[in-house]
């Protein structure tokens, strides 16, 4: 231990640094098991009786999250097939204009969601009678794209498209070159495009408040609803069921896309 | 194993001529060299047997047969690339597998297969790798290996030594020349590198611009290159200008500057009296001489350079131009020091000086 100090110092500013991230998260952990009717720190008690809460019909937070998934789902699984097809002509075929096609793919990212979200708002009152569903959809399925066609992009910005005329010249037909070389190649890009794509969704707030109808109401401005009315532990619950949700995602894509990482 | 024929093969990008009107038939089992510069259409001319890139015009035969209309993945063409390019996400047995798999043939046979190949190229027990795990000289055995594997009509070699270290290289010439004629495969492997091309191939094709400059066996390129383009290109590095005398017994006087160079040309070359030309001569045939005598020059020695087997020296004051001898016996040369050089009339090389007449 020759500079015993600095490291001293060191860790104690890192500790601090990771308390200072952590500590917030803690306390709506903890707060969340409270079996009083306010959130409080530190917990008094034990109960999981605002867990339940989620749970009961009246905080609509179920509704909600069902509506988030099918949204997130849904606006994912179809950016995926847009955005990679796009990432795809973008990088293997050399023509004017493709740096433009770019930025004008990746454009919603530089767009304010609420000003988005207003002009969209204006579309549908003209049009008049579009579903909810399609209201939200329509706005999600446009704003997360960027994140799929850019993590793609990167991917194949440094792809080695020989290994292409490799396996053709080994019998691969053009569909099985796709599905056998440049798409496993490509996985980690659109995993991870995809995987922050949903996220981006999931949690999006300014453009689901302005776009919702009654009947369509997502997760986060159900959340937010409920916040405006009543400020019980049911917040600090749901937020740590929200917070190990998201966990699990990230480990999993880590598991699917930090081992592929590994493997190129 | 096929035969292979191109014929009036031609390449056009836009207003560039990338290869033009290319003939060539190579026979089964062959293995033929193109070499070239970059940019000579060496690459173009593999692409287009492969079926990558389509030909401007002019036909490409397998056996006898236009393949023209075939796409690239029903040729059969086994490609060896120059940066090997094996699948990253698929082990050395996979790597090796990917052809087989692709004809759906039993596992058992693929299994086999894929083993004696590896065998073949030396890699056995490698076969769980990924390519990242191994060395430069591996990974290039195992694209050969990935390549010979499907028992393709014809294989084509692009650059495959240019990545590797000289003791290595050689390795690999020895190895690759040995696999293909165990296989018998018709092979073309391109290169800029003329010891490459000429320890390797049965035939060698010289290619400048698109146009081929020369085609014939090692050593009528490696002693007797047609222009002095080849020459060039073959590593002769002492070039002559002069003006031709009259033939005489076989011989061809050539005036360079002050001294006069006697060329064995036995009636072949066409050059008349009168005519500019070009002398080449390789290093190596340049010896030193005791005395004065035909074809034997003085000159001043500017640099000696060691290299080994020879020395290599620059000398200057013998003619306009500038004198490589490279001489086998390791004898010490100061600068400035005078030395006699001789010439020997059947190995230099002679050619019609074209720019000079274009000139006129």
């Amino acid at each position: 231990m020759r500079d015993g100090h600095v490291n001293w110092l060191c860790r104690l500013v890192a500790v601090l640094v990771m308390l200072f991230l952590v500590a917030p998260l803690v306390v709506i952990v903890l707060a969340s098991f409270t079996p009083t009717a306010l959130v409080t720190f530190p917990p008094q008690g034990f109960s999981l009786k605002w867990y339940a809460n989620i749970f009961t019909s009246s905080t609509h937070f179920m509704d909600g999250l069902v509506k988030s998934l099918e949204i997130g789902i849904l606006a994912t699984l179809l950016d995926v097939l847009l955005g990679v097809t796009a990432a795809l002509s973008i990088c293997r075929y050399d023509f004017r204009g493709k740096n433009a096609l770019l930025n004008y793919f990746t454009s919603p990212m530089y767009v304010p969601s609420v000003a988005f979200a207003f002009v969209l708002l204006q579309l549908y009152s003209q049009l008049g009678g579009v579903p909810g569903m399609l209201r939200i959809f329509i706005g999600h399925f446009i704003i997360i794209l960027p994140y799929v066609v850019r993590n793609t992009v990167s991917v194949l910005h440094v792809f080695n498209w020989t290994l292409e005329d490799a396996a053709t010249s080994l019998g691969a037909n053009p569909v099985q070159v796709f599905f056998k070389i440049t798409i496993p190649l490509a996985k980690p890009g659109i995993l991870a495009g995809a995987l922050l794509a949903f996220l981006y969704s999931f949690d999006e707030v300014a453009l689901s408040s302005l776009l919702s109808t009654p009947r369509f109401i997502t997760l986060p401005i159900r959340i937010m609803n409920y916040m405006e009315l009543t400020f019980d532990p049911t917040l600090a619950a749901i937020s740590t069921l929200l917070m190990v949700a998201s966990l699990v995602l990230i480990i999993l894509m880590e598991r699917l896309v930090g081992l592929d990482m590994f493997m190129k | 194993m096929a035969t292979l024929e191109l014929q009036h093969l031609t390449k056009k990008f836009g207003d560039f001529t990338a290869v033009d009107d290319m003939n060539l038939s190579v026979a089964e089992g062959e293995m033929i060299a193109l070499l070239g510069g970059s940019g000579c259409g060496k690459t173009t001319t593999l692409r287009m047997i492969a079926g990558f890139t389509e030909p401007f015009s002019g036909t490409i035969l397998v056996d006898g047969k236009d393949v023209r209309s075939i796409p690239p993945y029903r040729r059969n063409v086994g490609i060896f690339f120059q940066n090997y390019a094996l699948f990253p996400h698929m082990t050395v047995f996979e790597n090796v597998a990917f052809g087989l798999k692709l004809q759906k043939l039993p596992k058992a046979e693929i299994r086999e297969r894929v083993e004696n190949m590896l065998s073949l190229v030396k890699l056995v027990g490698l076969d769980r790798r990924y390519p990242r795990e191994l060395s430069g000289g591996q990974q290039q055995r195992v694209a050969l290996a990935r390549a010979m594997v499907t028992r393709p009509t014809i294989l084509l070699l692009d650059e495959p030594l240019s990545n590797l270290d000289a003791k290595l290289r050689v390795e690999m010439q020895v190895e690759i020349k040995r696999i293909q004629k165990e296989l018998g495969i018709t092979t073309i492997i391109v290169t800029h590198d003329h010891e490459e091309a000429v320890s390797l191939a049965d035939r060698v094709i010289v290619m400048n611009a698109g146009r081929v400059q020369q085609i014939g066996t090692p050593q009528e390129i490696f002693d007797r290159p047609v222009s002095p383009f080849v020459a060039d290109f073959m590593g002769f590095s002492t070039f002559l200008h002069g003006v031709a005398g009259p033939e005489e017994n076989g011989l061809l006087p050539v005036k360079c500057g002050s001294h006069t160079l006697h060329v064995r040309t036995d009636g072949g070359a066409d050059i008349a009296p009168g005519d500019a030309c070009v002398l080449t001569i390789r290093s190596e045939n340049i010896a030193l001489a005791k005395e004065p005598g035909d074809n034997v020059v003085s000159g001043q020695v500017r640099t000696s350079t060691y290299k080994g087997h020879t020395t290599r020296l620059e000398v200057t004051g013998c003619f306009d131009e500038t004198v490589y001898p490279a001489l086998s016996e390791y004898t010490e040369h100061k600068e400035g020091e005078t030395v006699q050089l001789y010439f020997p009339p059947e190995r230099i090389c002679v050619y019609k000086d074209e720019k000079k007449m274009e000139d006129q």
